[in-house]
């Protein structure tokens, strides 16, 4: 019988198997504590001082949003109220929401707040991708807010007899089969107007989110970077 | 040691354990008729719209599957429990109170899904209807009741463990189970941050299928090994620790793929490239583990000069075998081609993440649930050695074929989705539904319905031979 | 603030394909590299077939080459994908040593 070696004996492994568990465990609760504080929703002080965050305060939506190359991180990022130039948000312009560029946070919050319900309990993320995650039967809502579509050029203000991003939008989450843009269409969910305002915010906000420049390229169907 | 493992005659714990399976294969047979509604919905986008859309049909998909593999899982801990203590399982009435408490609750939780399926925008339809988060939509209510049914579960378990033989096999079940019960509660509350929401629910999704569901697999692979091929158990149980070591040790930190995107730092870019790009090594490991335990035991048996085939249950060797195969082929292979930053920029959300979740879902847990499935039927019916049917012949085909195919159909629409939607047009509205409308995807959504089909056919079969094989006539008894 | 050293996840659109080719490559070679010696080790499969798991530890060390540097990975990712290659190569050797002692130890 060949001698016993640490290899083969089981309770190494069994001890190796706890110590190692136990170390990924431990790290992985350790980088959760940093990414928590990292990932917690900002305040209006914050958007008013200037501070990035990586979620803001829902009260960006009384904010101007876009989404721009940054030279520093190599990739688009979210600007809030105005690029400084270098990739940084200036915090500076307004831009209106359902007509108020003033929206308290408290207003904001509890908008936010429907809005996310909602998202859930129509079960936006069976058909479309929010951050990527969901299903793959719709557009990725992430960066919806800042579709050409919705925009001045975009087909939907014309198509809902609208003249705002907000207004188009919450028009057609109410009455989505309305206005069909292909043959796979967005069903009737029940989405009442407070609701679709509710949601119209939630997607205002997620825009604003810094999502590390997923979706690369968005909106630049020429201009991309790496496009031919 | 006398089979005592293959006949279930006698043990509660086991009738149990086919109540669960049964429960599991009829669920099966649920999901693949809802997936073929969605499929069907790809191709003919006014079918069912507005009466069954495809958000309804796709929650009752991965619902169902989520659902029918916790049933399988259980029914099979229920299994092999009183082999592996050498008692009955303690508080089996309980467990038997809570099967039926369980399958009440599904049912009642489809109905609603199905006839009601949207509500208004508050808490209430968060309590009552379902709470709209891929894979954990169960409303608040049955999230309560299942973890009171896992904590049942999981009691019944401890207490076999501790009063019966306590095994390897059983310890790395315990720590498991209890992983995989505490890690729903990560799924369970509500949050107005969409980043704070999807770091949470990674938690469950990703630490459930990449690492707790893993190392149960090990560990039901360790048992199948056992009793299949009569494997050492010392052998078996010590892969067991190693892989137990390698899947903890690279599938926990592994989360850090889900990490890239969602507004969380990108410090997990590193992390979850690293790690996550390790986790194809205890799928290798598993895959050889099996192939070598399979050539030492027919090696041996072919030195005693013997001619039989050493495997005492030929269906679900097989699936057992191609559980290893596709575990590393879905996970392994399919999972490392979008694990990287780099690629996952543009693979991430497309179809591409669709075909390695259902070749991932299908190789690791499919396989070897139905595996289990014709364990348990073997030991209902006092066989010895048990064959293959002309029916579990095709149904093994017939899923896994078309499995592959649908596979091969999603990459294909994944790429042109990648080129096309993303690199191109950056993922706005009109990109997606360039990308949805190119020739490649359409006619890949086409394939991925046909090979629905074929899978249906083979399910179809499967249930067949379920029915009718323990009275065969072919078996050795 | 971030160092801009750090990799960024930015890879060329036309190098897309070969990319994910080569880095599926590398598991279903390496698959068949350990997949073979263990065959060959337990006797599922005849010896002269050991020439061809190395072969294919070859080709994956070719693939991972190809990957890495198709990826622009820098300096630190290249040395750890060339102790990957190495870690491969000894692994079967390892593991196969290791079960086959467990087993004398409790052989008959
Ligand atoms: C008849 C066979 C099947 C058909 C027609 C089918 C169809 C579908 C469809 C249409 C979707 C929605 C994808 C989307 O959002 O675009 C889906 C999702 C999914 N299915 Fe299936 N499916 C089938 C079988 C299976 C099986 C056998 C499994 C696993 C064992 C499975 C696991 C999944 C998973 C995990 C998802 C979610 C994928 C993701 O979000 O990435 N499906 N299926
Ligand atoms: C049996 C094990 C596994 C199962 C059942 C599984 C299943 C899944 C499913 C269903 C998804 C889609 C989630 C969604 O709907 O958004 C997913 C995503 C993903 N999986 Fe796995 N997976 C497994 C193992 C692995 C492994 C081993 C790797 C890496 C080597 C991996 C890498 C990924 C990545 C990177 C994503 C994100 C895709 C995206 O960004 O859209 N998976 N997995
Ligand atoms: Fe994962």
């Amino acid at each position: 019988m060949a001698k016993r070696s640490v290899w083969s004996d089981n309770r190494f492994w069994q001890r190796s198997a706890a110590w190692i568990t136990g170390f990924a465990s431990v790290l992985l609760i350790w980088l959760t504590f940093d990414t928590m504080a990292q990932i917690t929703i900002g305040t209006d002080e914050d958007l008013k001082n200037g501070v990035t965050k990586r979620v803001p305060s829902p009260t960006v939506i009384n904010y101007k949003i876009t989404y721009e190359m940054s030279t520093k991180r190599g990739h688009e990022v979210p600007i809030i109220g105005g690029n400084d130039g270098q990739g940084m948000s200036l915090f500076q312009e307004k831009e209106m929401f359902f007509g108020r560029d003033d929206w308290s946070e408290e207003e904001a919050t509890e908008l936010l707040h429907l809005g996310k319900l909602g998202s859930q309990v129509k079960n936006c993320m069976n058909c479309h991708t929010l951050l990527g995650n969901g299903a793959y039967y719709a557009p990725d809502l992430t960066k919806a807010w800042l579709d050409p579509q919705w925009g001045p050029n975009g087909s939907m203000q014309a198509m809902t007899g609208k003249n705002t991003k907000e207004e188009a939008m919450a028009e057609f989450l109410q009455n989505p089969s309305k206005y069909p843009t292909h043959a796979r269409m967005m069903p009737n969910l029940g989405i009442t107007a407070e609701e679709a305002k509710g949601l119209v915010a939630f997607l205002k906000h997620m825009s604003s989110i810094d999502t590390n420049g997923f979706p690369r390229n968005f909106g630049k169907i020429e201009g991309a970077v790496h496009g031919k | 040691m006398a089979n005592n493992h293959l006949t279930g005659i006698g043990s509660e714990s086991k009738q149990l354990a086919t109540w669960y399976f049964t429960f599991a294969a009829i669920l099966f047979g649920a999901q693949l008729l809802f997936g073929l509604v969605a499929a069907i919905q790809y191709v003919m986008p006014g079918f069912m719209f507005e009466v069954l859309d495809f958000s309804v049909a796709r929650m009752l998909h991965i619902n169902a599957l989520v659902v029918w593999m916790v049933f399988a899982m259980f029914g099979a801990v229920y299994w092999l429990l009183p082999d592996e203590t050498g008692i009955e399982t303690v508080g089996i009435k309980i467990g038997k109170l809570l099967f039926w408490v369980f399958a009440a609750a599904i049912v009642v939780v489809v109905l609603v899904y199905l006839f009601i399926q949207v509500g208004p925008a508050d808490e209430m339809s968060i309590w009552f209807i379902h709470e709209g988060r891929e894979y954990i939509e169960a409303p608040r209510w049955a999230d309560f009741g299942i973890v009171v049914v896992a904590l049942g579960f999981v009691a019944n378990l401890f207490l076999t463990g501790m009063k019966g033989k306590q095994t390897g096999i059983v310890t790395v079940l315990m720590a498991d189970m209890i992983a995989f019960a505490g890690l729903y509660l990560c799924g369970m509350f509500f949050t107005d941050n969409i980043s704070v929401d999807q770091y949470w629910w990674w938690w469950v999704i990703h630490l459930w299928v990449e690492a707790t569901w893993e190392v149960y697999v090990g560990a039901l692979a360790a048992y199948g090994l056992i009793t299949m091929l009569g494997a050492h158990r010392k052998v078996v149980e010590m892969w067991l620790w190693i892989e137990v070591t390698m899947l903890f040790g690279s599938g926990i930190l592994g989360m850090g793929h889900h990490y890239f995107w969602i507004g969380t730092p990108e410090y997990w870019w590193e992390i979850g490239a690293l790690f996550s790009a390790l986790e194809p090594l205890p799928l290798v490991a598993m895959f050889i583990h099996v192939l070598y335990d399979w050539g030492k035991t027919q090696g041996e048996q072919d030195a005693q000069g013997q001619e039989l085939s050493v495997i005492r249950n030929k269906p679900a060797f097989t699936w057992f075998v191609l559980n290893a195969f596709g575990n590393f082929l879905g996970a392994g292979i399919w999972g490392f081609f979008h694990t990287l930053p780099q690629v996952n920029l543009y693979t991430h959300g497309t179809q591409f993440t669709s075909a390695h979740g259902h070749l991932a879902f299908f190789g690791a847990y499919a396989t070897i649930l139905i595996g289990m499935m014709y364990i348990a039927i073997q030991g209902t019916n006092g066989i010895k050695i048990m064959n293959h049917t002309r029916s579990s012949i095709w149904s093994v085909s017939l899923l896994s074929g078309g499995m592959m195919g649908m596979t091969v159909a999603l990459t294909i629409a994944g790429y042109v989705q990648v080129l096309v939607s993303r690199a191109q047009m950056g993922a706005t509205w009109a990109g997606y539904f360039d990308g949805q409308s190119g020739m490649w995807f359409a006619q890949a959504m086409d394939w991925r319905l046909i090979m629905g089909l074929v899978m249906f056919a083979g399910f179809a079969l499967l249930a067949k031979d379920f029915l009718t094989t323990g009275k065969n006539p072919v078996h050795q008894r | 603030m971030i160092d801009p050293s750090v990799i960024r996840p930015e890879i060329a659109l036309d190098a897309f394909l070969p990319i994910f080719v080569s880095s599926a490559l590398v598991l279903v070679f390496g698959g068949f590299y350990v997949g073979i010696y263990t065959a060959v080790k337990v006797n599922i499969l005849k010896k002269w077939a050991m020439p061809f798991a190395y072969l294919f530890w070859i080709l994956t060390a070719y693939c991972l080459y190809t990957m890495g540097s198709l990826m622009h990975v820098g300096d630190f990712t290249a040395k750890a994908l060339v102790i990957a290659a190495i870690g491969l190569l000894l692994l079967p050797h390892a593991v196969y040593y290791m079960q086959d002692r467990v087993h004398k130890e409790n052989e008959h």
